[in-house]
């Protein structure tokens, strides 16, 4: 398959602690978002990160992955949930680190056990290439339930 | 003190025909956005990928870390533009990143800009986050 290249483009404007800037996709599927240090580490107060847009794209990336393994296994999914959080810490050095997503997938798939989502879900995110990415730097764990089954609803 | 943002996504049918959508993240700030693989892997039509998103939070996170450095040396800049391109090889992955800053930064010179600019490629989160991407590049300019 080609190369596929995406592309985003940010302004900022002023020093980190009192700054503000825009982010914009080049496919325009967003425009303009802003953004500041105090929303990003604080209350979001309606404003997205940068860890808010990983967590994003590794929901995408995960779902993608997973409705992908399930296929594979002959039970496409008529429906996912796929959540993640992103989780930005403060580390010894004062630095702050990425240092955890946490996905969480419930599946709506005919013919498949829990045990069996379980393994396809594991083999789902090691398929990610988000995962793959961060597995070095943060940990990475995934929950994945059967929809109806395991959690009551 | 930890900070987490969660996103919701959701998906229906399999990986090549199926579609799926980010429902909503814990800031509101973005929502109902479509995906697809044919939109991820061809061409956008409009929608975002997980290789669009990843380039916005690296623009975002580098231009906040080097409004960081620029600020502590007594250079807060006026203005940077950032644009981060995400290269993704299906079947592979992400193969490299490409920042370009152009920041208008009074009171300094070139090669303290592209020393400031090397540092924040190198520190930020996201950065350390993706140290695990072949190649990330960077080219920086000042603007007057």
């Amino acid at each position: 398959m080609p190369r596929v290249q995406r592309e985003a483009n940010v302004t900022w404007e002023g020093n980190v602690a009192r700054g503000s800037g825009a982010i914009s996709a080049a496919t325009g599927a967003f425009d303009s978002l802003p953004y500041s240090l105090a929303t990003r580490v604080e209350k979001p107060d309606g404003k997205t990160s940068p860890e808010e847009l990983l967590a994003a794209a590794h929901a995408a990336c995960y779902a993608m992955s997973l409705a992908g393994e399930l296929a594979g296994a002959g039970s496409p999914p008529e429906h996912l949930d796929v959540n993640a959080t992103i989780t930005l810490d403060q580390v010894e050095d004062g630095s702050h680190r990425i240092v955890a997503s946490e996905l969480l997938a419930r599946a709506r798939v005919k013919e498949m056990d829990q045990e069996t989502l379980a393994r396809l879900a594991q083999t789902a995110s090691e398929g990610c290439p988000f995962t793959k990415l961060i597995d070095a730097s943060a940990t990475v764990t995934v929950t994945a339930t059967l929809e109806g089954e395991t959690d009551g609803d | 003190m930890a900070t987490d943002r969660k996103a919701e996504v959701t998906w229906s049918g399999d990986l090549m025909s199926g579609a799926g959508r980010i429902d909503s993240v814990t800031s509101g700030a973005i929502g109902g956005l479509d995906v697809s693989w044919p939109a991820r892997s061809e061409e956008p039509g409009g929608k975002t990928s997980p290789e669009e998103l990843i380039a916005a939070a690296h623009a975002t996170c580098f231009s906040m870390a080097l409004s960081h450095g620029l600020g502590q040396a007594g250079n807060a800049p006026e203005e940077l533009k950032t644009s981060a391109t995400v290269t993704f090889q299906p079947g592979e992955g992400i193969t490299k990143i490409a920042l370009d800053v152009a920041g208008r930064v009074p009171g300094i010179d070139e090669a303290a800009f592209q020393e400031a600019a090397e540092q924040a490629k190198q520190n930020c989160p996201v950065s350390k986050a993706l140290a695990g991407v072949p190649e990330i590049s960077l080219s920086a300019r000042l603007e007057s």
